[in-house]
């Protein structure tokens, strides 16, 4: 019994290594979507191909499928609590292999995606987005968070 | 016997370690937006005829500071706007009507009308609000009594619609 511990505790050990040895995923918030001067009334369209306003998402990662799905917001929230309401269209997202913005390939952020990484394991994820304003929209800055989840599929 | 159970461990460990390797994670963003003045209207001043007599047209000009209708408008600094208008074609007392046609409006940035602009209210305008976010708009027309129009007080409504 005792040296099946050793045993059992030796393959705990070897396990952790061997799973710090498989390629970890990781996924960094590179830039937000900016709406800027929104108008009351009048909506705000940011495309997921603007360089400037467009968000981006970096992901490292294991070559292989990985899995991604948003959590995303249906309003902005701004001074005193007031709501803007944020819609996000079938093609808002999209994903590059090669992280430029000028090669992606679009997608429904409100459904999970499936993407290939690259052998380098670098790839990245635009998202863009319409702002509504109502015509009686409260002035002042409105902010909301827009999470990108990333899963490795075996 | 304790061979195979403890192969069963080690194995079961192996996989544990293999099922860690099906890993997520997740990462956020902010987006952004400013929100500027929303536009507010105000009828400030009513499109007043005065007297008319049967048979007599009356014009009150849009540049008639006394007696044009205006409205005043506020909102985001320096940002053009465009001004829509519902004219009524006839004024109302009672079950009585008197014609109302040819509108004219002027927008301008002071209330002085100083520096306006002539504009057809039928077709609206896109004027630009002032430095201050700052907005005035005139209306006048003209009554086109009958000779036996009864008489009596007539109104009607002129709206003015702004958006950005």
């Amino acid at each position: 019994m005792r040296r099946e511990s050793w045993i059992v505790m030796g393959t705990m050990l070897l396990g952790v290594p061997l799973v710090a040895q498989g390629k970890p995923v990781t996924v960094t918030g590179i830039r937000g979507v900016t709406f800027g001067a929104v108008l009351p009334g009048v909506p705000r369209v940011v495309l997921r191909t603007d360089p400037a306003n467009s968000g981006q998402f970096d992901i490292k990662g294991p070559k292989g499928n990985v899995l991604l799905s948003f959590v995303m917001p249906l309003t902005m929230t701004g001074p005193a609590g007031a709501q803007m309401p944020l819609t996000f269209g079938a093609s808002d997202a999209g994903y590059s292999q090669t992280q430029s913005i000028g090669s992606q390939v679009g997608f429904d952020p409100k459904q999970p995606f499936t993407a290939a990484m690259p052998n380098n394991g670098r790839a990245s994820v635009f998202v863009g987005g319409t702002a509504n304003p109502a015509t009686n929209q409260r002035a002042g800055a409105y902010t909301a968070t827009i999470i990108l989840n990333v899963t490795v599929l075996p | 016997m304790r061979i195979t159970k403890l192969s069963l461990v080690v194995a079961a460990l192996v996989l544990t370690g293999t099922a860690l390797q099906a890993q997520s994670n997740n990462a956020s963003i902010t987006a952004t937006a400013s929100v500027q003045t929303p536009i507010n209207v105000l009828g400030a001043q009513q499109l007043n005829f005065g007297n008319v007599f049967p048979g007599v047209n009356k014009t009150v000009n849009a540049t008639d500071l006394t007696n044009g209708g205006r409205f005043d408008v506020t909102g985001q600094a320096s940002t053009p706007v465009t001004l829509s208008f519902t004219l009524p074609a006839t004024l109302s007392s009672g079950g009585n009507t008197m014609p109302i046609v040819s509108y004219t409006g002027v927008h301008a940035l002071l209330a002085t009308q100083v520096g306006g602009v002539a504009f057809s209210p039928a077709a609206g305008a896109t004027p630009t609000l002032s430095g201050t976010g700052a907005l005035f708009v005139w209306v006048g027309a003209q009554v086109q009594p009958a000779t036996n129009q009864v008489a009596g007080v007539y109104t009607g409504s002129v709206v003015m619609t702004v958006v950005y």
